[in-house]
C-alpha cells in the first residue's frame, strides 16, 4: 500500500524495526480474507443476482405493501374462527414447549461432555440427538410429521417438540458444561450414581437457568407455532396459506399485523418473567 | 510568562447539583511539576479534566499557551487536545489493540480519518513510537496486546502514548494510584525524568502526600472544590496538610 | 423409598432442633409446599386443556393406525434414494451461497439499526432510538418463512428473495447484541482517544470498535450458521436451494429422497459447525 509496506532501510538495522505487515501472518490473514471475497463474488455470480434487483427490493416491498397490502382486513382477525386458532396456536406452542423442554433435559445431560453417563456411548447420541432436531427446519419438521400422521394440530404440536429439544437442549447442554464442577466430584466421591449426581449436583446449579431458557424456548415456539400451519401444521398459520394462495393480500397483512403483535406481547411476557427470575437468582 | 492560567473555576455536573469546583484560581509555570492533592471527592480528577475540556465547566476561564479554552470550538479544541498529554489512573488504554498501536493513537489528532482507518500512521510516528517505547523500556513488548502487560508495563505505554503527542503540557490522572508502592516510585521518577528530558510542564494529581513531596516542585491543595493551599514544596508545613485533609482527620 | 428416607431425616432433624426452632421450620415448609403443589397442578391442568385441544380432540386416529400405521409411514423414508445424490451438490452449495450472502447483507443492514438502537451513541433519543428498537423487534418477530413469502412478491422467485429473506431476519439479532455491546462499552479507552484530539470517527474506530468487535463477529458467526437452515428451507416457499428439492421429492412422494434431502442438510449444518468453530477460535 504505502511506504510501510516496504521494509525499512539496511542503515536502521540497529535500531528496533516494527512493520505493520509481519511476514508470514499478513499474508496467511489477507490470503483468507480474499479468498472469502472470492467465494462471495462466485456466490452472485453462480446464483446470477441481479444487484439492480437487490437494490430495488425494500422500495418495491414498501411500494407493494402499501398498495396491495393496505389496509388490512380487521374484521377478518376479529372473526371467531380465527382467533380459535390463535388460542390454539398458544396452546400447541405451550404444549411443544412443555415436551421440549422436558425431553431436552435428559438429552442436555447425555451432551454434557462434564457429566454424561458415557463419553464414547452416550455424549455422542446426545451430540446427535440435540443436533439434528436444530438441523432440521421446524417446518420441514412439520411437513415429516404431516406425512407420517396428517394434518392436524398434533403434527405441529411434535414439529414444535422436534424444534424445542433442539433449541433448548444445546442452551442447556451448554449451561451444564459450564457449572461448578466441585460440587459434582464431592458426591462422586459420596458414591453417588450418575443419576443422583445429577439430581443432587447438577440441577440445583442450573434449575434458575433452566427455567429462564425454557421460558425463552416458549417465547422462539410460538414464534415457530406461527408458522407451522403454513404446512398443515394447523394454528393461525393455515389461515396464512390460504389467504396467500387466494392472493388476498390485504388479509395476509391483518394476519401478519397480529402475529408481529402476539409476538411482541410474547416478548414483554418472557422478558417480564426472566426478569423476574433474575431478581429472584440475586436475591 | 505562565502556561496555564486558571480562573475562578467553577464546576457542577447538573443544573441542580452541587458544585464541584468553587472558584480555584492558580496557574502553571514553564517547569513547574505541580501536584494537586486532597482528600477524595476534593475534584481532583475534575479539575484536571477541565483543562482539556473532558469535563465542561460551568464559568470561569482556562487560559493555555495564551489562547482561551474554553471558547474554542471542536475542531480547535481537537487542536489544542493535541498539544496536551494525558496519563490516567486506569491506563485507558484499548485493551485488544498492540501495545504500539495504543503508542501510535497518541497521534491521531495529526493522522488523518482516512489514514487512521487503514492505520497508517507516517513512517516517522513509526520510528519516533519506537524510539519512545525504548525509553520507557518496552522494546520487547512492542507487538504485545496492551491487556497482556502488567500494570506497571501498561502504565508506561500510557506514558509513551503522552509522549507520542509532544505535548506541551502533561496532565497526570492520579497515575500511580491503581499501582503498588514500588512501582509507584518507579513510574514518578520516570515522568520526571521524560519531563525534564522534552521539557514540558506537569499538572499531576495525586492522593498520595508521600510521593507528592517527593516529586513534585509546587503543591496545590484542594478541599472539598475550594483551593486551601499554593506553594512551593519546601514551604507546606504540617498546619498546611491538616487543613487540607481536615476531613480526613475528623 | 426416597419418600421413607426423607420422612427418617425429618425425624432425625427433629430430635436435634429444639422443640420451637423445629415447628417455625416444618410450618414454613409446609407452606412452601403447599404452594408448590398448587403450581405444579395449575401447570399439570395448563398442559392437560392443552393436550386435550390440540392433540386428543384434534387428531384423525383412524387415519394414523388404521390405513398405513405409523411405523410404516416412518418405515417409507428410510429406504435411501441414492440416485439423487448427483443432484443434490448444486442445490447444497447455493443453500450454502445463500445463507453466507444473506449473512453479509443481513450485517450491512444491521449497522444503522443498531447505531439507531443503542443508547449512548444515537442521533436521537426520541426518534431514532425508537425506531431502532421498533426495527429489530419487527425483524425477529416475522419468522423467516414469512419474511420469504413477502420477498417473493417483491422480487419474484429465484435466490434473491431467499437472501433476502435470511437478511431481515438476521437484523434483529446481530443489531441487537451489537447495541447491547456499545451500550457497554469501557468508556476509559474513549476518554483516552478523545484527550489526544481525536475526532468523531476516529473515537468510534480506536475507542469504541476494537471493544465491540469480539462480540459482533461472534454474534455474525452465530446467525451464519443458524442461517444456514433457514436458508435450507428457503426452496419451500420458491426461493431455490435444497428447500426446492426436498419440496418436489415431497411432491413426488419420494419419500427415500426426502432423506437424502435430509441428510444433505445435516450434513451442511455439520460443516456449518465446524467453519464456526474454528472461526471463534480466531476472533478471540
Amino acid at each position: 500500500m504505502t511506504s510501510q509496506n516496504t521494509s525499512m532501510p539496511a542503515s536502521q538495522n540497529a535500531a528496533p524495526q516494527w512493520s505493520r505487515f509481519p511476514f508470514p501472518e499478513t499474508l496467511i490473514r489477507y490470503s483468507v480474507l480474499l479468498g472469502v471475497l472470492v467465494f462471495l463474488a462466485w456466490s452472485v455470480h453462480f446464483l446470477n443476482l441481479d444487484l439492480q434487483r437487490l437494490l430495488g427490493a425494500f422500495p418495491r416491498l414498501g411500494a407493494i405493501l402499501a398498495d396491495r397490502y393496505f389496509p388490512p382486513e380487521l374484521s377478518f382477525v376479529l372473526d371467531h374462527r380465527f382467533l380459535n386458532s390463535v388460542l390454539n396456536t398458544i396452546q400447541m406452542s405451550i404444549l411443544g414447549g412443555a415436551m421440549g423442554v422436558l425431553l431436552a433435559i435428559p438429552l442436555a445431560w447425555f451432551a454434557s461432555y462434564n457429566v454424561t453417563l458415557h463419553r464414547w456411548l452416550v455424549y455422542p447420541f446426545g451430540r446427535l440427538s440435540i443436533m439434528g432436531c436444530r438441523a432440521i427446519h421446524e417446518t420441514i419438521w412439520t411437513i415429516l410429521f404431516v406425512t407420517i400422521i396428517g394434518f392436524g394440530m398434533f403434527a405441529g404440536v411434535l414439529a414444535l417438540t422436534m424444534f424445542c429439544i433442539g433449541f433448548a437442549g444445546k442452551l442447556f447442554s451448554d449451561e451444564i458444561e459450564a457449572i461448578d464442577m466441585k460440587p459434582v466430584e464431592a458426591l462422586r466421591s459420596t458414591g453417588a450414581g450418575p443419576l443422583q449426581v445429577f439430581v443432587y449436583g447438577v440441577l440445583p446449579q442450573v434449575k434458575i437457568a433452566f427455567v429462564g431458557i425454557s421460558i425463552y424456548t416458549w417465547d422462539v415456539a410460538f414464534r415457530a407455532a406461527t408458522v407451522v400451519g403454513f404446512f398443515g401444521g394447523g394454528g393461525m398459520g393455515w389461515y396464512l396459506q390460504r389467504a396467500t394462495y387466494e392472493l388476498q393480500s390485504t388479509r395476509v397483512a391483518a394476519i401478519l399485523l397480529t402475529i408481529i403483535a402476539l409476538v411482541s406481547i410474547s416478548e414483554v411476557v418472557s422478558g417480564w418473567l426472566r426478569q423476574r427470575l433474575a431478581g429472584e437468582r440475586l436475591a | 510568562m505562565a502556561v496555564l492560567e486558571v480562573r475562578d473555576l467553577r464546576v457542577r455536573y447538573n443544573n441542580t447539583g452541587p458544585e464541584i469546583l468553587r472558584g480555584i484560581d492558580f496557574s502553571v509555570e514553564g517547569s513547574d511539576f505541580c501536584a494537586v492533592i486532597g482528600p477524595s471527592g476534593a475534584g481532583k480528577s475534575t479539575l484536571i479534566r477541565c483543562i482539556n475540556r473532558l469535563v465542561e465547566p460551568s464559568g470561569g476561564s482556562i487560559t493555555l499557551f495564551g489562547e482561551e479554552v474554553l471558547a474554542l470550538n471542536a475542531r480547535d479544541l481537537r487542536r489544542m487536545r493535541r498539544r496536551i498529554g494525558m496519563i490516567f489512573q486506569e491506563f485507558n488504554l484499548v485493551n485488544r489493540m498492540s501495545v504500539m498501536d495504543n503508542v501510535l493513537s497518541g497521534r491521531l489528532g495529526y493522522t488523518g480519518s482516512f489514514r487512521s482507518l487503514f492505520r497508517l500512521f507516517p513512517r516517522h510516528d513509526i520510528e519516533k513510537a519506537l524510539e519512545i517505547l525504548a525509553r520507557v523500556g518496552l522494546s520487547d513488548h512492542v507487538n504485545k496486546r496492551a491487556d497482556a502487560l502488567s500494570g506497571g508495563q501498561r502504565q508506561r505505554v500510557g506514558i509513551a502514548r503522552a509522549l507520542m503527542q509532544q505535548p506541551d503540557l502533561l496532565l497526570l490522572d492520579e497515575p500511580t494510584s491503581a499501582l503498588d508502592p514500588k512501582i509507584s516510585r518507579d513510574v514518578m521518577s520516570l515522568i520526571r525524568d521524560l519531563a525534564r528530558e522534552f521539557d514540558v510542564p506537569v499538572l499531576c494529581n495525586i492522593h498520595d502526600v508521600q510521593l507528592a513531596t517527593e516529586f513534585c516542585n509546587r503543591i496545590i491543595g484542594l478541599q472539598d472544590g475550594i483551593k486551601k493551599f499554593d506553594g512551593p514544596t519546601e514551604t507546606m508545613k504540617k498546619s498546611d496538610m491538616e487543613l487540607i485533609y481536615a476531613m480526613e482527620v475528623l | 423409598m426416597a419418600m421413607t428416607d426423607r420422612m427418617a431425616s425429618e425425624n432425625s432433624d427433629r430430635g436435634i432442633l429444639s422443640s420451637a426452632g423445629a415447628s417455625t421450620y416444618f410450618e414454613r415448609r409446609r407452606s412452601a409446599r403447599i404452594r408448590s403443589a398448587l403450581i405444579w397442578s395449575a401447570a399439570a391442568l395448563l398442559l392437560f386443556w392443552c393436550l386435550h385441544v390440540t392433540v386428543i380432540a384434534d387428531t384423525d386416529w383412524e387415519r394414523i393406525g388404521g390405513r398405513f400405521g405409523v411405523l410404516g409411514s416412518i418405515g417409507r423414508f428410510l429406504l435411501l434414494d441414492l440416485s439423487l445424490l448427483p443432484h443434490l451438490i448444486i442445490p447444497a452449495i447455493e443453500t450454502m451461497m445463500m445463507a453466507t450472502l444473506g449473512t453479509l447483507l443481513g450485517c450491512v443492514l444491521a449497522l444503522p439499526v443498531a447505531w439507531f438502537g443503542a443508547r449512548n451513541v444515537t442521533p436521537s433519543l426520541y426518534f431514532f432510538y425508537p425506531v431502532g428498537r421498533f426495527l429489530m423487534v419487527l425483524s425477529r418477530s416475522v419468522h423467516e418463512i414469512i419474511w420469504a413469502i413477502l420477498f417473493v412478491g417483491a422480487v419474484g422467485l429465484g435466490a434473491l428473495p431467499g437472501i433476502l429473506a435470511v437478511a431481515v431476519r438476521s437484523v434483529g439479532f446481530i443489531s441487537k447484541i451489537t447495541a447491547e455491546a456499545i451500550e457497554n462499552i469501557d468508556p476509559k479507552p474513549v476518554e483516552a482517544i478523545r484527550s489526544v484530539g481525536g475526532n468523531q470517527f476516529q473515537v468510534m474506530y480506536f475507542g469504541i470498535l476494537p471493544q465491540i468487535m469480539p462480540v459482533v463477529l461472534g454474534t455474525i458467526i452465530f446467525e451464519w450458521d443458524i442461517n444456514i437452515r433457514r436458508a435450507a428451507v428457503m426452496g419451500l416457499v420458491g426461493a431455490g436451494g435444497l428447500g426446492l428439492v426436498f419440496f418436489r421429492q415431497m411432491a413426488m412422494f419420494n419419500y427415500g429422497g426426502v432423506t437424502m434431502v435430509l441428510l444433505a442438510i445435516l450434513m451442511l449444518i455439520i460443516i456449518g459447525e465446524i467453519v464456526s468453530h474454528f472461526a471463534r477460535k480466531a476472533v478471540t
